[in-house]
């Protein structure tokens, strides 16, 4: 009986849009795993961004937008404004690219200076639906 | 992907298998001996606190306890008209990019109920219940055993009017303005009816189960169930959605890009 449930539940994990489709702008085919250095934050809804600094192989200083969860939700899951991550710190990003290639990139995981991992906003393809109409 | 699935299946078992074995407590009553709603729930499968994601080892490797992005909503197969069954194919194809919460309209129940992303809170007196989303920052004001107005004005998450049904609070919602998005790509008409029953079995459980009526869209009526858990000392907090919204300029910015404007649509 309890997987008889715990299937039917999966079944219906066509997972909501709290905002947007992830699909629309980002590729989830296309990871991202860099380290840098925040220049800044925008602690807002709907979406909170990190602004990154991360040097490329050739020395070049390339400025990341990492797009995330609102404050609510961070706030929610061991995230505290101003002292969780802040202007300076380094931040290793694991996440999904834009689709144009830009240095823009929906952020799932950050892992902290001191090792701490946290996430900062949902899995790929939240919000975009099925691919079929079931 | 597999595993992954095994995964999740094993922390969905688990819960409900502790949700089983949890002391449950009685429903909370008020003085003239309705169900009390009252509280701040969060649509989840598991009881006691906030469900709050905890990375893996390995990024991009689905946690163990992931519930916050998991939808507890459960439907029956949504009966489309031809029509309608063709535009959802369209906007599935289009990965929802014309999402009306894109621009921070309110989308109405199910939908602003089962976002287990964010708290909701039941105020219930004897004569309204009022529901308030931190999700968009919505709320509905239903009072109980009235009629709907005859000035209605077509809105996006409609007009509510309730009743009590033994130990379930009954809401008959209409005059919605088209172009609602529900799920999987279904676009609600102004014909829309919501019957919604809200039931709270337990102190920790509230279910909801909405049946969803719109002869222009459906060819018959259909239903859908969202599991709300109380989750005590959590409040809601502000979401001003329209604060910072890049997306809608992003996306028009892609759609007038020729290169970029296809690269998201499936099967291109």
């Amino acid at each position: 009986m309890r997987w008889v449930i715990a299937v039917a539940v999966l079944s219906s994990t066509a997972v909501l849009s709290a905002h947007h489709s992830f699909g629309v702008a980002f590729d989830a085919t296309k990871t991202v795993m860099l380290t840098g250095v925040i220049t800044k934050i925008a602690w807002t809804n709907p979406h909170t961004h990190v602004w990154v600094d991360v040097k490329d192989a050739s020395g070049q200083v390339v400025n990341w937008t990492l797009e995330g969860y609102p404050p609510n939700v961070l706030e929610r899951t061991g995230w505290k404004k101003d002292v969780t991550i802040k202007v300076g710190d380094t931040l290793t990003f694991f996440g999904w690219r834009a689709r144009d290639g830009s240095p823009f990139a929906h952020l799932r995981e950050a892992t902290l200076t001191d090792g701490k991992k946290l996430y900062f906003g949902p899995p790929a393809g939240t919000g975009e639906g099925p691919a079929t109409v079931k | 992907m597999r595993t992954a699935c095994f995964v999740i299946a094993c922390v969905l078992v688990g819960s409900i298998a502790s949700a089983q074995t949890a002391k449950i407590q009685p429903t909370p009553r008020t003085a003239d001996g309705k169900p009390d709603l009252s509280g701040v729930y969060q649509a989840s499968p598991r009881r006691g606190g906030w469900d709050a994601e905890a990375p893996g080892d390995e990024p991009g490797v689905p946690a163990p306890r992931s519930a916050v992005n998991i939808n507890t909503t459960v439907s029956d197969p949504i009966p489309y008209t031809p029509e309608a069954r063709k535009r959802a194919q369209d906007i599935l194809n289009q990965r929802s990019i014309d999402d009306p919460t894109t621009r921070c309209i309110f989308a109405a129940s199910p939908r602003i109920t089962g976002v287990g992303l964010f708290p909701v809170q039941f105020v219930q007196t004897p004569t309204q219940v009022i529901i308030l989303y931190e999700y968009m920052w919505a709320h509905r004001v239903i009072p109980i055993g009235a009629k709907h107005p005859d000035d209605l004005s077509p809105s996006f998450m409609g007009d509510s009017v309730g009743h009590w049904e033994g130990n379930t609070f009954v809401v008959d919602v209409v005059g919605f303005k088209p172009g609602g998005w529900l799920t999987g790509g279904l676009v609600t008409s102004d014909a829309l009816r919501l019957t919604e029953r809200y039931t709270r079995v337990d102190r920790d459980q509230l279910t909801y189960e909405v049946t969803i009526e719109d002869p222009k869209v459906l060819t018959k009526p259909f239903t859908q169930r969202t599991t709300l858990m109380l989750r005590e000392g959590a409040r809601l907090r502000e979401y001003s959605c329209a604060e910072n919204n890049m997306d809608p300029a992003v996306y028009e910015k892609m759609l007038k890009d020729p290169a970029s404007s296809t690269s998201f649509i499936r099967g291109k």
